[in-house]
């Protein structure tokens, strides 16, 4: 028995319990609410009877019953702006007087705010695609989840049927059906609180965390290079130059990395990561003075340090909505996980003890990268 | 039966109807004997409607008939297309279905809308005399549809439905009542390629009403009857639908 079979057999089954409505068409609504603040619809629906609507909707020529499949998606596709106005699918704050006795017109959710039943609507942008197949045609609507957003109504008006309308917040095993009775207005569906995109001030804290302790104490490769430039040279000026062109290169390609503008394979950044750790560690063994190239060299191993925060950045993943603060945010606590660092090594390495820890260190700082390049390399 | 002529009507304007029509769509009009064809049902307005698939919970009968006699449609329970029918003999074959009630609560605004759509001003007088224009509709519909499909040789068109719309001939249908001719019955045709051109007249005082199809291809013919509902029925009024499809 297939899938959409079943789906029927439930439909029925599950009649006894709905009152004062109309059939019970073929017709199914799957809202998903996830927790990267964006929501997923899907209509599942006849091909052949949204045609007919929204043929009759815009006062066209009917087309005949037997429409070769690509033919119909194309003129579904061409109907597609009067199907998404009759979608109504938004959002509300939960915060705004009430709207008492009136029940929200069905408008296109991009059409700014108005009072609902539960408060303000706030709509987001929204997409909608359609999936053609012989006997069902799905809906996909995507969009973001507004920030402020608590709950969540729905209107179809292209139905003159029953249909059941499933709605679920991610990570939530439970889910809420609602029994529409054709263009019906839902009740409110409340998210919860991990689907509503987090406020400004919570995504700053978040990724100013999240950056900090990348550096530490999980980065050790980083905490490694940086207290391998502080190991060279006693002048707190010449550890400053260092720190800056390392903090202004890795900024950079963090930035151009992240929006898409560069791009290295982490299978060459990461190996590189570790060698550049070598390096420094390997000129602290060899040099007795800074040479000033050593400025630029870091300014170059910054910018794939960049690629690196990028790549664990990402799988962290960004918040739409607030896409800049996070990303700034996070660059800020990497720089405190390095000031920490530098902060940290100045109170260990006492300048009387300097002499006779820089080389060990270096030397230790060498082999740990080496063995990391290695590693990565393989 | 002049009246029924003069107060036949080309409506041109397309409305909002809160009740939906009930009608039977057959995959072809026109089977060759030994053909199966699929018998579709539909709710929806201007004849653009959506799929209701087959439930045993909605229907008392569900029945194809010829002019050798009557047999049960089959079909897939929770499907749509909700029945099957095999056209076996030549001649005219008429699929019927009669609903179980099912209950409908509608709001004022929506209800009063439904009572001017389908003509039922008896019943918007009643309730504004009885001050209940702004009380919700509480109603027990019944659908009573009719397909015919195929030409020559007809069966007994009469099915004997609590409200039924009789085909006479192309342009001319009879409506009864509990199987009596009833007058003044708003009785609507739409054609499929053309829906929200609607012909309109009532039916006379022998049930028989007039309307001026002339143009080839698909038409439902659609009536709806209003009745007080019985006591302890949990609701104020039924309401019957009676359609028949039919391609000329």
């Amino acid at each position: 028995m297939g899938k959409r079979h079943v789906r029927a057999l439930i439909v029925v089954a599950l009649f006894a319990n709905i009152a004062h409505a109309h059939e019970i068409g073929t017709t199914q609504v799957n809202a998903l609410f996830l927790r990267n603040h964006t929501y997923r619809i899907d209509i599942i629906t006849s091909p052949r009877a949204l045609l007919t609507k929204l043929e009759a909707a815009a006062g066209v020529p009917r087309s005949p019953g037997d429409l070769p499949i690509g033919v119909m998606e194309q003129r579904l596709n061409n109907l597609k702006p009067l199907l998404v106005r009759s979608i109504d699918a938004s959002f509300a704050d939960g915060h705004a007087p009430l709207a008492v006795g009136r029940s929200p017109s069905a408008v296109d959710t991009n059409s700014g705010q108005r009072p609902t039943a539960n408060g303000q609507r706030i709509n987001g942008q929204r997409n909608c695609e359609l999936e053609v197949h012989d006997f069902a045609v799905t809906i996909h609507l995507t969009g973001d989840i507004p920030r402020n957003a608590r709950t969540f109504a729905w209107r179809y008006k292209l139905t003159y049927s029953t249909y059941s309308l499933a709605l679920q917040n991610e990570g939530d095993p439970n889910v809420a059906r609602q029994w529409l009775d054709a263009d019906q207005q839902s009740t409110p569906f409340p998210l919860s609180h991990e689907v509503i995109p987090p406020t400004r001030m919570e995504v700053i804290r978040q990724y100013l965390a999240l950056g900090f302790t990348h550096i530490l104490p999980r980065g050790l490769d980083h905490i490694l290079f940086v207290v391998g430039l502080c190991l060279l040279t006693r002048k707190m000026k010449q550890i400053l130059a260092q720190v800056t062109a390392f903090t202004i290169a890795h900024s950079i390609t963090l930035g151009l990395t992240i929006y898409g503008l560069v791009s290295l394979s982490p299978r060459i950044v990461e190996p590189l990561i570790a060698l550049s750790i070598v390096y420094i560690a390997v000129e602290n063994l060899t040099a007795t003075e800074m040479k000033p190239w050593r400025v630029a060299l870091v300014f170059g191993f910054g910018l794939l340090h960049g690629m690196g925060f990028a790549g664990v950045l990402r799988d962290l993943g960004l918040p739409r909505s607030e896409f800049l603060t996070a990303l700034v945010s996070f660059n800020l606590g990497v720089e405190g996980g390095q000031l920490s660092v530098i902060a940290l090594t100045f109170v260990a390495l006492a300048p009387k003890w300097r002499d006779h820890v820089t080389k060990p260190a270096s030397a230790l700082i060498a082999a740990t990268g080496l063995f990391w390049t290695i590693q990565r390399l393989l | 039966m002049r009246i029924s002529l003069l107060t036949a009507l080309l409506l041109l304007a397309a409305t909002g109807v809160p009740a939906h029509d009930f009608w039977i769509e057959p995959s072809t009009f026109r089977p060759t004997p030994g053909t199966t064809v699929a018998a579709s049902l539909r709710v929806g307005v201007d004849f653009a409607g959506d799929p209701v698939p087959r439930s045993t919970q909605l229907f008392e009968t569900f029945v194809a008939r010829d002019a050798k006699g009557t047999k049960d449609v089959v079909g897939f329970e929770g499907r749509d297309p909700a029945g099957y029918v095999r056209v076996e003999n030549p001649g005219v074959t008429i699929v019927g279905y009669r609903s179980k009630a099912n209950p409908l609560e509608l709001p004022a605004e929506k209800f009063e809308q439904y009572l001017r759509d389908e003509g039922l001003e008896s019943i918007i007088a009643w309730r504004a005399s009885h001050g209940q224009s702004k009380t919700p509709g509480h109603e027990l519909f019944f659908r009573f549809a009719k397909s015919i499909i195929g030409a020559g040789t007809a069966p007994n068109t009469n099915f004997g439905y609590r409200f039924e719309l009789i085909p006479e001939s192309d342009t001319q249908f009879r409506v009864l009542h509990e199987g009596k001719p009833i007058a003044n019955i708003l009785v609507i045709a739409l054609h499929r390629d053309d829906p929200t051109a609607r012909f309109r007249a009532r039916s006379d005082r022998n049930g028989r009403v007039k309307l001026p199809l002339a143009k080839n291809g698909v038409w439902l013919v659609k009536a709806v009857h209003m009745v007080p509902a019985p006591a302890g029925t949990n609701a104020d009024w039924e309401s019957l639908w009676a359609s028949v499809t039919f391609e000329r």
